[in-house]
């Protein structure tokens, strides 16, 4: 569960920064740089509030160290 | 003697005694300085232990000998009480720690020096923290502070962890035993990225148990990377040097562990608003090439025009050429028009010289 949690956030910054490169490339053109920048705002804040709300899970193990 | 008395023979009334001794002061823990140290055949460790006025024996298996000592030390030692079938009366030890500063620090440099021969500190043996980190093991009490400022700093950096914590004792005779089962679960049962061990901050005699020689070989054979948060950041302990991370405090492993969540935000905010200020820059560009071309299609509109005017004037020019006149036959007359006089005449191809006979009035 954590490590799906973790994978998808680092997977949706690394897919932001792609987003992100297309403005730098070659292909980038006014027509649809508008429509890519609507999409890129909204992934933002999509990745801005799973890294907000994200909570740790933390466990005490149930067992008993003094013993062997 | 009265007939009521118990009457032993000497090896029963050992044991009776040895009895009495277990039964009453077993586990018992005895503070005292090292004298007499030897060990035996490689395998029986002696020494007595003593204050100004008293001294007791005491004896171990080298093999349960944690830590180096030597004469004069001073130590805690936690034991059983026995007499021997000699009617020796002496303490089998089971655990022992170094006491006081002096103590703490001649043991600590002496185990230092031991395990460093035996490369156990080396840093080609270190690993670093793991890419993919979402399970975390930690060792430390839950009841410690150190452990509270760990949770929170996590907390507040960032989410989705999975942190499985194995309850200890952080100091004490029992505690380096308790970390070492603590380090043995998670390396055979748990899938955790790393191991934290974690406490705060103490005094020396407090952190003297991450400096026990079975517990630094244990993390250091830790098939799990091991980091370590022990104490404040002047406290080094040997745990720490055969740890492959070493954070100064608890705070800090939680820190070497993540990012920061806000200034991963930060970041993700960042980009988005380099992408605004390439679109205004694209905007610009395009603006500025509009202007441009609209310039340009005006010098050449006044281009054309000019080259119309002079393809007019051209003409004119053309038109009143004299030659075109001759061309049709005209001729030019030049010089003294009057009777006698000479005169040159031009035609379009020639020149002829003439002399005047006669003048008359055309109009």
């Amino acid at each position: 569960m954590a490590k799906e949690a973790q994978k998808k956030i680092s997977t949706k910054i690394k897919e932001l920064e792609g987003m992100v490169d297309w403005f730098y490339s070659e292909e980038f053109n006014l027509d649809e740089a508008e429509e890519k920048y609507k999409k890129t705002v909204d992934f933002s804040r999509e990745i801005e509030k799973d890294l907000t709300e994200l909570k740790n899970r933390i466990e005490v193990i149930n067992k008993d160290f003094t013993k062997d | 003697m009265s007939s009521d008395s118990p009457v032993f023979t000497v090896s029963q009334f050992l044991a009776v005694c040895n009895e009495t001794l277990e039964y009453s002061f077993s586990g018992v823990k005895v503070v005292g300085e090292v004298s007499g140290f030897k060990v035996n055949q490689g395998k029986w460790v002696f020494f007595d232990l003593k204050d100004e006025e008293s001294s007791v024996s005491c004896f171990l298996p080298v093999f349960q000998l944690r830590m180096p000592i030597e004469d004069g030390m001073k130590i805690a030692v936690k034991g059983l009480p026995k007499v021997t079938k000699w009617g020796k009366f002496s303490l089998t030890v089971m655990q022992m720690a170094p006491i006081g500063e002096g103590s703490i620090k001649k043991s600590f440099e002496l185990l230092k020096k031991k395990l460093t021969a035996e490369g156990l500190f080396d840093a080609s043996r270190k690993r670093g923290i793991p890419d993919d980190l979402s399970r975390i093991g930690v060792i430390s009490s839950t009841q410690a502070a150190g452990y509270a400022d760990f949770c929170k700093i996590l907390n507040a950096r960032w989410g989705g962890l999975e942190v499985l914590t194995a309850h200890t004792q952080v100091q004490g005779m029992e505690a380096a035993d308790q970390i070492i089962r603590a380090l043995k679960y998670f390396n055979e049962h748990e899938d955790v990225g790393i191991i934290a061990i974690i406490r705060g901050g103490g005094s020396a005699d407090d952190l003297s148990v991450f400096n026990d020689e079975k517990l630094v070989r244990e993390i250091a054979a830790s098939r799990i990377p091991v980091i370590t948060g022990i104490g404040h950041e002047v406290d080094e302990s040997l745990a720490d040097l055969a740890a492959d991370i070493r954070a100064s405090t608890p705070s800090n492993v939680a820190e070497m562990l993540t990012p920061d969540k806000r200034a991963e935000i930060s970041r993700v905010r960042s980009l988005v608003s380099s992408v605004y200020t390439k679109i205004v820059d694209g905007i610009s560009s395009a603006a500025a090439l509009a202007d441009f071309k609209d310039v340009g299609s005006k010098i050449l509109q006044e281009i054309e025009r000019s080259c119309r005017d002079i393809e007019a004037k051209k003409k004119m020019l053309m038109a009143a050429n004299p030659d075109n006149t001759l061309k049709r036959g005209y001729a030019i007359v030049s010089g003294e028009l009057s009777p006698g006089g000479a005169v040159k005449i031009t035609t379009y191809d020639k020149i002829a010289e003439a002399n005047v006979k006669n003048i008359k009035e055309r109009r």
